[in-house]
């Protein structure tokens, strides 16, 4: 009989082992998500070149925007690192949103130190009159915990975010846009980048 | 010793002479490591010890196919096996040599990088020796190796693996990993040399590209991915985005400048080459995967993977249909070809194109094949 008890003792306390390790999804859970709202899509342009592209996070996802937007034509200036020193005569910057631990480390900043760079970035853009676009093209392979730090210091300060909605399915940064008045426009795949983004340039 | 005690003896003996002749035989035969067939471009089939003498009678030594175009071009490096417990990179590159037509330029291709590690298996993860599949030709016998160089190659491993030339401290178990050891030592272990080999043939044919071709486990985070070094990062931008545009899922991470002895790093550093790596999902390979078998390794099935889906304790999604060898190898070459056009379009000046045809991409292997045929068939199929 005890050696029942204790066999059954020991498969709940694996079963409760497997559900802790569940836990640790790669996505929030939906608790932690942003409340849902409704997102308005961009309605007319608003940017103006010249226009900065930085890495919110140091995934690659900011060349690879970068590669589309010269597809279509778009000049740009591209600078992983960019602090406000950089922004020139830059009226639109461009914050593409991801985080990488590759791409940290190819960069050699912690995720702290790029949460600071962007701060100041931000800070320094805003000061200086310019428009921030905010964009999340990763879909779910960018979020997590490490990019989801740098998810909502970027969004509310945008002026317009353009987001692959397979990264939004929990609704963080539809519920930051929505809550924030941003226009949000989703699309399904990065390659819409080089459709939706010059629309947002006068 | 009374007579009864001769007799169980003798027996005893003769059991074991029957064990050690089938166990060493098995043993031997590990050493024969199969190669590819000729396809329709015909290859000059060099070794890895003209680039590296240190490496001639060695089990380090490994064939190097050099396919030439029909017109003078630029020129590209395929590495597969240098993980041989990763099929899709030796499968993905013989692939390439067995149905390959080169158009223009020249392509280098290594089937079993760590010609060593295809020697042996780990047989601590029960994994298998040996797969067989149908092919043109009928059934062919592949081997399933190890990350590793064959212990009884280099031996025994330091406590501590100290990277040359960087002096960073790694496990030293990974002193028997190639991807550790570029960009390797002409004179030093047999790994070094190995890899010494690989860069010193692109520094002396002047390969403008090469491809690592390799496979993780569904839990690991850097997976369904590109790395690629920092030269080539605007054409893997521009091949990424055309992946994408074909339906496969991949992203793209920049080689960390802190993380030595792989080939995004060293050969992108100590060579002119634009080194990209990619991986695929692999579900023999993690710790949260079932019994080995070959229904795993090639047919990419796992019971217990389709559960983790369900838990969300994976990179990658996992169904019962799995991740068949065809998906792997499909990814893999279609990537060849995706990052070959990028590379025309953004760096090749006029005349140092890589132009070639007749390998089977991802539509070819996975999309459209019968999913019965899915698990080595199917890929069988395009094999000699």
């Amino acid at each position: 009989m005890n050696k029942k008890i204790s066999a059954l003792l020991l498969a709940g306390a694996m079963i409760l082992s497997l559900a802790a390790c569940g836990s640790q999804g790669s996505t929030p859970s939906s608790s932690s998500a942003a409340p849902s709202g409704e997102t308005v899509g961009l309605t007319e342009a608003f940017a103006e070149s010249p226009i900065l592209v930085t890495s919110g996070g140091q995934s690659a996802d900011y060349q690879m925007v970068g590669t589309l937007m010269g597809k279509v034509g778009m000049e740009y200036e591209i600078k992983n690192l960019a602090t406000s020193a950089d922004l020139g005569a830059a009226k639109t910057l461009i914050i593409v949103v991801g985080g990488s631990s590759k791409g940290l480390g190819a960069a050699g900043i912690d995720a702290d130190g790029e949460l600071a760079r962007l701060e100041e970035l931000m800070t320094g853009a805003k000061a200086a009159g310019l428009s921030i676009i905010a964009m999340h093209t990763g879909g779910e392979a960018r979020r997590g915990d490490l990019s989801d730090k740098f998810i909502a210091p970027i969004f509310e300060k945008a002026d317009y975010a353009i987001v692959v909605s397979s990264g939004d399915e929990d609704g963080l940064m539809s519920g930051i846009c929505a809550s924030k008045g941003i226009p949000m426009d989703s699309i399904d795949s990065i390659s819409k980048v080089a459709t939706v983004l010059p629309a947002a340039f006068k | 010793m009374t007579k009864k005690n001769y007799i169980s003896a003798a027996i005893c003996l003769a059991v074991s002479v029957a064990i050690m002749i089938s166990t060493g035989m098995n043993f031997l035969a590990a050493r024969e490591v199969p190669l590819p067939m000729e396809g329709p471009t015909k290859p000059e089939i060099h070794m890895l010890s003209e680039w590296n003498p240190n490496l001639k009678d060695t089990n380090g030594d490994t064939p190097v196919y050099v396919l030439n175009g029909k017109e003078a071009g630029g020129s590209a490096l395929i590495l597969g096996g240098t993980h041989p417990n990763e099929p899709s990179g030796y499968m993905g590159a013989i692939t390439f040599i067995e149905t390959a037509v080169i158009e223009k330029g020249t392509v280098y291709v290594i089937p079993y990088t760590n010609h060593s590690a295809a020697t042996h298996n780990d047989p601590g993860e029960g994994n298998i020796q040996y797969f067989t599949i149908p092919t043109q030709s009928g059934e062919r016998t592949f081997r399933f190796g190890s990350r590793a160089t064959n212990p009884i190659d280099q031996w025994p491993d330091p406590d501590v693996y100290v990277h040359n030339p960087s002096g960073q401290q790694m496990s030293g178990s990974e002193t028997r990993n190639i991807n550790r050891a570029y960009p390797g030592v002409a004179d030093g272990n047999l790994t070094e040399r190995m890899a010494y080999g690989v860069a010193e043939l692109i520094r002396q044919k002047d390969i403008d590209i090469t491809f690592d071709l390799h496979e993780a486990s569904p839990e690991y985070p850097v997976i369904n991915a590109t790395v690629a070094h920092q030269r080539a990062m605007t054409l893997a931008s521009e091949g990424c985005i055309n992946l994408l545009l074909g339906g496969i899922e991949m992203s793209l991470e920049q080689s960390p400048t802190n993380m030595h002895g792989l080939t995004h790093r060293e050969l992108g550093d100590y060579t002119d080459t634009l080194a990209i790596l990619m991986e695929t999902a692999n579900a023999s390979q993690g710790r949260l995967r079932g019994a080995s078998g070959a229904s795993q390794a090639i047919g990419g099935l796992d019971k217990f993977y389709v559960i983790e889906e369900k838990l969300d304790m994976l990179a990658v999604p996992f169904d019962e249909t799995g991740h068949p060898i065809e998906e792997r190898v499909g990814r893999h070459l279609q990537g060849v070809y995706d990052y070959v056009d990028a590379f025309n379009n953004v760096e090749a000046e006029e005349g140092e194109q890589i132009v070639f045809s007749g390998v089977p991409g991802y539509t070819e292997l996975f999309l459209e094949a019968d999913p019965a045929t899915l698990g080595g068939a199917h890929l069988g199929s395009f094999l000699k």
